[in-house]
């Protein structure tokens, strides 16, 4: 008996659309003798069995050493789980870094806001609530002087000499006493990178289960540290996001405007860039330029930033970056730092697509560098925005091709507005607002059997999108919600998962909530340095339900990942008391040891109730994660 | 154990007794018995409508059950708890229906109602949409004492929401003198927890009716319960399984579940919530259900709700009746000058209720003065209408007639409550001001009881409703410039669309050209948009580009093109709360109307149940028409097949209704007397279109002289 009416079905576009897109593309790209990732996979396969399994060690200058069994020791005498173990935690400091120092430059935006300025303070409540779990005096305060005392303190947790990060206030009690005993809360975020370098400098740490416990100290001070302040602060600075209507996919990119893409993961430059694209002199320099207007969209977790606060739609994900240059329609790629392949300086010599670096972070041969600050941030913005309409003229037509896709996406759910959502749902004559109670309602009554953090990149390890599709389908369709943020919630858009109308694509129980709390079934929670407010939401979770972290029936997924910030996540998710589910070895088969700490069932997981997960078959990996679901679920008598 | 397993293990207790009900039945009948509900075209109709199962003989019942077995899959998933809790609603239908079999009647001389017919359904149709009715709620089991149960279902009743009740609360209401029957919107359907099954048949038949949604078709109906019925239940503790199982169907349909149930139950947002504190039951479910009332504050000593429209005063009850059979009694809305009157003054004349003795039928005119800047006297007799509606709303209050016609008995209880005179002017005020505020700035309201006065008063109003009976004389398609559409209905039919022109007023009876005219002015952007006749197709058979553009615009593509004035070239549509239904009878090729109380078999062997169910929601049935009693006088009536001399049967009743205006059309149409005797009727012919064909040749009915329809 067919529940759902067939008027209403969704229609996704699926994966294979995407792909024929993208060779239509390519033909484009070989007309102009372009390069293309999908090449160079081809020249870089098969690739290095060492350092696959992470067995190769060039740590110091006697080898590189690897690890065969004629060989099981380095020349130090160190073996392949010391190997193993330090490459991961070398990996892990690699990401948490970047993650921090994305939040360290929000907090020197902060510093710098000022009434009337380029920056300024969008939601001052949520500053004053920041202050007040921090221990900070508002009252009578200007909130400019709040802001600049908010980001010296926030500063200061990067460096601080003594104590733990003062976000992790914010977790449940029993996770607070669980990193204690494990002696891994995280002190200074910077002291946390270092000392993950020191450990794995030559002699010194080769005992895996210390260098573990110090891959999720230093996930930890990314994810409840640096991150966290990336977050809260951007809101801060930019204004806390609220469900508001977008599109995706290459479709967005419009024909007759000046297409200009922001790509890359600081706020900053594309809040300003957003901000010039509207200014009428802009706008009318593109009218005389012969385009209709000026359209910004996104590439990467600076679409999800710009998505989520102005509704700027997004043109794809980290492996789509090529394509938007590929249209021949891209009067500018402007992009910031991470994830931008060096690949696009060349790229965009092929077609007239100018390509701007803004950041010292990111400096690539083949672009223009317009070195963005925080000082002068209107006049450079204003400057890209002028470079690239004045570029409109150079297009050339004949290379144009703007494949007809695009979907609608409901993005910007955050943990406040979540809440908001959930009050709808609530009984004014039974219920508080405010809390995650109808959501742990739901799930303790078994409508929804739990929730899926759908996270990460692409690879092309994993069939671009594939993963993230499969699984979000098949998860929503068992009744299970899921949140998402960076490539994976591009992913979602593309397809049509963040569209309201997914609800029919459902299980009953979820499509019930959908309708009832008005959201679609993938909530987008924002981009790569927003996956901390899923840590906040799953610490909010278990306050108001009463169970520990680790007992919800949540798990965390990244099937398709690739950067080092991947790995750091990963750590802190499941250093949170949070199972998480890998669609991508890390880095780590090459030593048993190490494969029993992450993954099995006396290492991690007695320190931090929760563990990794590693399968690489997508159709598994989902029935572990709901066979994990539902296990949570019988423990808790569910 | 979790909420899961006790709906399926409800869905098990309920399964197995309908098994057994079935079994025993077959086992007195055989297989081979009628199966029928008496007046419904639906056949049993969770069955029809969820499994589109027609079932006439006692043995599929048996099939029926098969399939409701199939339902109660039992996977740990919302999807199997949604269909095991429907199907406990079908299995629920069947225990009941099973009482039906041998007899037609097996609640008579008990308190309860059982099942609903499809006059009761579609009686429904206008004061939901309307908001009279602003919902319906199912109250499960025993309250925990009599005076609970008594002021719960007061406080529906006073919010005009429908009470159906099942279980132990309707002795608790009996023994609380709770006056209860389908009239007072309190109706007590039966003592066990299967009688849910007649409530369920009763959502899905508005599904049918007024949503044009197929047999069969579940999703459908998943979605049209959960969009458009404003149902909700009250369930009292110790909730059974057996009751989950009915909340997990209810559920499914999108109606939440209120209960003070504490143990061994889940909270599910919006959908089950527990409530301990029953005091608060009303405003907790109300808010679930996302019902908001509409209320007007009236400052009189009685309460004032449409739940009360039903009520019935007997003589004895009776402290005073205006009678204006006997005594010059009138009611009446004029226009004045706004420096003619003040606002909220209430004038009585004559001595007030207290001076006379109880039981007196006294002399009694109101006349409510009103004034507004875009006030027109059009509107006049479309809120003086209304008055009918508004005093029946006021509890222990009744009123009948209109104009000079009026009776009107106020119970000895309301006037120990202290109602007196002037409260009818209360609520005048108090109505007009929030129903037409839009065109009335101020109000005053004159009441009198001296008979003498009231001669001068009544030849008064006689005049004004002569001068409005002359303007709606000349008042006619061809002399206005503009038709109205009506979509009211939408929210629950949603492709239907009324045109309303002055001959032809909505299908419900309720909205006449005045009416919507008036509606447009007081509400610009509702469900009364001007259609204007500018492009006529062809004006004899009712055709107009038009017409089609606004059929088309707010059916939202449904329908493409209306005639007017036929019944075969694309009829008018219905929402399903027509008055009379209309259908050719092939033999004599004429129509046989059937109103909706008429509970019999037309010669076209159907009942009107059957006849509406061929039509209605919105979707066009060459064949097949419904409309509104005073439609059917109209020169307009079937004008592209004849017009009315293809009328060749109607019951008794309705030609006594119609009677003087339809002869005076057939004598300007055709030049006949006494038209009216020509057409057939229950008592010369039933099921039997020979003697029809005997009855009109004898008659010799113009129908027989006219062309074939087909």
């Amino acid at each position: 008996m067919d529940i759902k009416t067939c008027k209403e079905c969704m229609q996704l576009t699926s994966v294979e659309e995407f792909e024929a897109a993208t060779n239509r593309l390519l033909e484009t790209g070989a007309k102009v003798g372009a390069d293309s990732w999908q090449q160079r996979v081809k020249n870089q396969t098969p690739h290095c069995k060492f350092g696959e399994e992470g067995i190769c060690c060039r740590i110091c200058s006697m080898g590189p050493c690897r690890i065969t069994p004629k060989a099981p020791r380095g020349i130090c005498g160190c073996d392949v789980h010391g190997i193993v173990a330090r490459n991961y935690l070398r990996f892990t400091a690699g990401g948490s870094a970047t993650h921090s120092d994305h939040g360290r430059e929000i907090c020197h935006t902060l510093y710098q806001t000022r009434e009337g300025g380029n920056y300024q303070v969008k939601d001052p409540e949520k500053l004053k609530r920041i202050a007040g779990e921090w221990g900070i005096e508002t009252e009578g305060k200007d909130i400019y002087d709040l802001a600049h005392e908010m980001a010296e303190t926030a500063l200061m947790e990067y460096g601080k000499p003594f104590g733990v990060q003062r976000f992790l206030s914010r977790a449940p009690e029993h996770t607070r006493e669980l990193w204690k005993k494990a002696g891994i809360e995280p002190r200074a975020i910077d002291r946390e990178v270092s000392q993950s370098m020191h450990m794995t400098h030559m002699g010194c740490s080769s005992l895996p289960e210390a260098l573990i416990r110090q891959s999720l100290r230093a996930g930890l001070s990314d994810g409840w540290g640096g991150s966290m302040c990336g977050t809260e602060f951007s809101d801060v600075l930019f204004g806390t996001p609220k469900p508001i209507d977008t599109t995706a996919n290459l479709g967005v990119m419009e024909k007759d405007m000046v297409n200009i893409v922001v790509h890359g993961h600081d706020p900053s430059l594309s809040e300003m860039i957003v901000l010039y694209a509207q200014d009428p002199e802009m706008i009318a320099l593109a009218k005389s330029k012969g385009a209709k207007g000026i359209n910004i969209c996104g590439v990467c977790c600076t679409a999800n930033e710009v998505a989520m606060r102005h509704g700027i739609p997004m043109a794809g994900n980290f492996l789509q970056q090529e394509n938007v240059v590929l249209t021949g329609a891209c009067e500018a790629i402007v992009v910031d730092v991470q994830c931008i392949f060096p690949a696009l300086g060349p790229l965009s010599k092929c077609f007239h697509t100018k390509f701007i670096t803004t950041s010292e972070i990111a400096r690539m041969p083949d672009s223009d560098f317009i070195h963005f600050n925080v000082e002068n941030a209107g006049e450079n913005a204003k400057a890209i925005v002028k470079m690239a309409v004045e570029n409109f003229v150079n297009r050339k037509p004949e290379l144009v091709y703007i494949p007809e896709m695009k979907q609608d996406a409901t993005v910007g759910y955050s943990v406040e507005a979540i809440k908001k959502c959930l009050d709808r749902v609530t009984n004014t004559h039974v219920d508080v607002t405010g809390t995650t109670k109808p959501l742990i309602e739901c799930i303790d009554s078994g409508v929804i059997r739990g929730a899926v953090a759908m996270v990460g990149c692409n690879n092309p390890k994993v069939r671009p999108d594939t993963a993230h599709i499969e699984l979000m389908k098949k998860l929503i369709a068992n009744d299970i919600i899921v949140i998402v943020s960076g490539c994976a919630a591009q992913a979602a858009a593309k397809a049509g998962l963040l569209s309201k109308k997914a609800k029919t694509l459902c299980g009953e129980g979820l499509r019930r909530v959908c309708e009832l709390v008005d959201i679609p079934p993938v909530l987008h929670m924002g981009s790569c340095v927003d996956i901390s407010r899923m840590m906040v939401l799953a610490a909010d979770c278990s306050k108001d339900s009463g169970w520990n972290i680790s007992q919800i029936p949540l798990v965390g997924c990244a099937p398709e990942w690739m950067s080092e910030k991947a790995v750091s996540i990963g750590n802190y998710v499941v250093a949170t008391g949070i199972d998480t589910f890998l669609g991508v070895d890390p880095y780590t088969k090459g030593s048993e040891e190490v494969t029993a700490l992450l993954q099995g069932e006396h290492g991690v997981k007695d320190w931090v109730e929760a563990n990794y997960t590693v399968e690489l078959d997508i159709e598994k990996l989902c029935d572990k994660m709901i066979q994990r679901i539902e296990e949570k679920r019988v423990a808790l008598g569910i | 154990m979790g909420l899961f397993d006790r709906v399926f293990r409800g869905s098990d207790e309920m399964y197995a007794k309908a098994e057994q009900s079935v079994d025993e039945i077959i086992a007195k009948v055989g297989p081979d018995a009628p199966m029928n509900m008496p007046n419904t075209g639906y056949f049993l109709a969770c069955n029809y409508a969820y499994l589109g199962r027609k079932i006439t003989k006692v043995g599929e019942l048996k099939e029926a059950l098969a399939d409701v077995r199939s339902m109660m899959t039992k996977e740990q998933r919302t999807r199997d708890v949604f269909l095991s809790g429907i199907g406990t609603a079908i299995a629920a239908e069947i225990i009941e229906a099973c009482k039906y079999v041998e007899t037609e009647t097996p609640y008579e001389g008990t308190l309860y109602h059982g099942h609903l017919t499809d006059a009761e359904v579609r009686e429904l149709g206008v004061p939901l949409v309307t908001g009279d009715i602003p919902g319906f709620v199912v109250i499960i089991d025993e309250a925990p004492s009599d005076e609970e149960a008594a002021a719960l279902i007061k406080g529906y009743q006073s919010r005009g929401i429908f009470v159906f009740l099942i279980g132990g609360i309707i002795e608790q209401a009996a023994r609380m003198k709770i006056g209860m029957g389908f009239p007072v919107r309190v109706v007590p359907v039966g003592e066990d927890i299967w009688a849910v099954g007649h409530v369920i048949s009763l959502v899905v038949r508005a599904a049918m009716i007024f949503g044009a949604i197929q047999p069969g078709d579940f999703a459908g109906f998943q979605d049209y319960t959960f969009h458009r019925i404003r149902a909700f239940v009250n369930a009292f503790a110790p909730l059974r399984d057996i009751t989950v199982a009915c909340g997990g169907g209810a559920i499914a349909m999108g109606f939440p579940v209120i209960t003070n149930e504490t143990e061994n139950i889940w909270r599910v947002p919006k959908s089950l919530i527990v409530q301990p504190n029953t005091q608060e039951f009303i405003e907790t479910s109300l808010e679930a259900r996302d019902i908001k009332i509409k209320v007007t504050k009236i400052d009189i000593p009685v309460a004032f709700s449409s739940a009360f429209e039903g009520e019935i005063i007997r003589r004895p009850d009776m402290q005073i009746e205006v009678d204006g059979s006997r005594l010059d009694c009138c009611e009446l809305v004029c226009t004045k000058e706004a420096s003619e009157i003040e606002d909220h003054k209430i004038i009585l004349e004559g001595p007030d209720f207290d001076e006379f003795p109880v039981g007196t039928k006294i002399s009694m005119c109101y006349i409510a003065e009103v004034a507004g800047k875009n006030m027109q006297s059009d509107f006049e007799p479309v809120m003086e209408r209304k008055i009918h509606n508004y005093f029946n709303c006021i509890e222990s209050v009744y009123h009948t007639g209109q104009r000079d016609m009026i009776r009107i008995r106020v119970s000895k209880s309301a006037f120990e409550a202290g109602f007196r005179a002037r409260h009818f002017g209360e609520v005048l005020y108090a109505k007009l001001m929030s129903d037409f505020g839009a065109v009335v700035d101020k109000c005053q309201v004159r009441i009198c009881t001296i008979p003498e006065k009231n001669a001068e008063y009544r030849a008064l109003a006689n005049k004004t409703y002569d001068a409005r009976d002359a303007r709606l004389a000349s008042l006619t398609d061809e002399s206005v410039d503009v038709f109205y559409t009506c979509i009211l209905c939408q929210s629950f039919s949603p492709s239907h669309v009324c045109i309303v022109t002055p001959e032809r007023l909505g299908l419900c009876g309720a909205v006449s050209w005045l009416d919507a005219k008036a509606t447009n002015e007081l509400e610009p952007d509702g469900p009364c948009q001007i259609v204007p006749k500018d492009r006529p197709i062809d004006e004899d058979l009712g055709t107009y580009e038009d017409v089609d553009e606004a059929v088309n615009k707010y059916s939202h593509g449904a329908l493409e093109h209306v005639t007017l004035y036929s019944i075969m070239q694309d009829p008018m549509t219905s929402c399903g709360c027509f008055e009379c239904i209309c259908g050719i009878e092939p033999m004599s090729n004429g129509v046989c109307i059937v109103n909706r109380e008429h509970t019999g078999i037309t010669p076209m062997g159907m009942s009107f149940s059957e006849l509406a169910s061929m039509t209605g929601g919105g979707v066009q049935t060459p064949g097949f028409m419904g409309h509104g009693k005073h439609f059917i006088s109209s020169k307009k009536f079937l004008k592209a097949e004849g017009g009315v001399g293809r009328i060749v049967w109607m019951p008794a009743a309705l030609k006594e209704t119609v009677r003087t205006r339809l002869d005076a059309t057939a004598k300007d149409l055709y030049g006949i007397d006494n038209f009216t005797d020509m057409i057939a009727d229950e008592t010369v012919v039933e099921g039997d279109p020979e003697a029809l064909m005997n009855f009109l040749t004898e008659k010799n009915h113009p129908v027989l002289s006219m062309e074939p329809l087909m």
